[in-house]
C-alpha cells in the first residue's frame, strides 16, 4: 500500500484505479514482499498472539512487538491485545499496560467507535489483571 | 448494549486511496484554470496591444514631449 503510494507520488500520475501489485485491500499491511504466499488477517493475528503469549518473553521483545505493531496500518485485535496485556502482566509492567491502551486510541484517530469497542472486548481481561484504563485515571484529558 | 465491531484494518489505506488521486488532481485543476483563466488572457493582452502598436507615432509623441535627450522636439 505505501508503496503504491511512493510510486505515486514519484511518477506524479495520478490514477483513480490503483495498482496495488497483487495485494488485494484486506491484506493491506504486507505488500512489499511479492511471490510468496500472502498471509490472511486471522495468520497475522495469530502469529502477534502467539509473538505475545510467549511465556518467558522480556521487556525488550515486549516493547519491540508493539512498537512493530502499532506501525502498521491497522488497529490491533482484542485478542492480540489480550495477549500484549497478559505478557505486560508477566513482566510486571503495568505502566507499559496502560500505555498499550494509550496507544490503541490514538491508533484509531478519528475514528472514535473502535476504542470504546476495544474497551468493551478488554474489559474481562482488563479487570482481571488490575489495570486501569487511561480514562479511569483521568489520563485521557491533557 | 455492545458494541458492534467496526472495521479496524486497513484505515489509513483507505483515507489515502481516496484523498491522494484528489491531492493531485486539484493542484493540477488549479494550475490549469490559472493558466487559461489569468496568464493566457494576459499574454493575449499583451499580443493585442502591440499587435496595433505604432512605434514611429509613439516615439514622435514622446520626443514632442521633450523628454529626449538625444533628439529635440522637432519645433513645428
Amino acid at each position: 500500500m505505501f508503496r503504491a503510494a511512493v510510486r505515486l507520488s514519484v511518477s506524479g500520475a495520478r490514477s483513480l484505479t490503483w495498482t496495488r501489485l497483487g495485494c488485494t485491500a484486506p491484506l493491506a499491511q504486507r505488500c512489499y514482499s511479492h511471490g510468496g504466499k500472502q498471509e490472511t488477517d486471522d495468520e497475522f493475528d495469530a502469529r502477534w498472539v502467539n509473538y505475545f503469549n510467549k511465556a518467558d518473553i522480556d521487556a525488550w521483545e515486549l516493547r519491540k512487538g508493539m512498537n512493530t505493531l502499532i506501525g502498521y496500518d491497522l488497529v490491533p485485535e482484542p485478542k492480540i491485545l489480550d495477549a500484549a496485556l497478559r505478557a505486560c502482566r508477566r513482566l510486571d509492567d503495568l505502566a507499559s499496560a496502560i500505555r498499550i491502551l494509550e496507544a490503541v486510541k490514538d491508533k484509531s484517530g478519528p475514528h472514535k467507535d473502535i476504542y470504546p469497542y476495544l474497551i468493551q472486548e478488554l474489559r474481562p481481561t482488563v479487570d482481571e489483571l488490575g489495570i486501569s484504563t487511561p480514562e479511569e485515571l483521568g489520563m485521557d484529558k491533557l | 448494549m455492545s458494541l458492534a465491531k467496526p472495521a479496524m484494518r486497513g484505515l489509513l489505506g483507505k483515507r489515502l486511496r481516496f484523498h491522494l488521486p484528489i491531492a493531485f488532481a486539484l493542484p493540477l485543476v488549479a494550475a490549469a484554470a490559472f493558466k487559461y483563466g489569468v496568464t493566457e488572457p494576459r499574454k493575449q493582452a499583451y499580443a493585442n496591444f502591440y499587435k496595433q502598436y505604432d512605434t514611429t507615432a509613439e516615439f514622435n509623441n514622446i520626443r514632442e514631449a521633450g523628454v529626449f535627450e538625444s533628439v529635440r522636439p522637432t519645433g513645428k
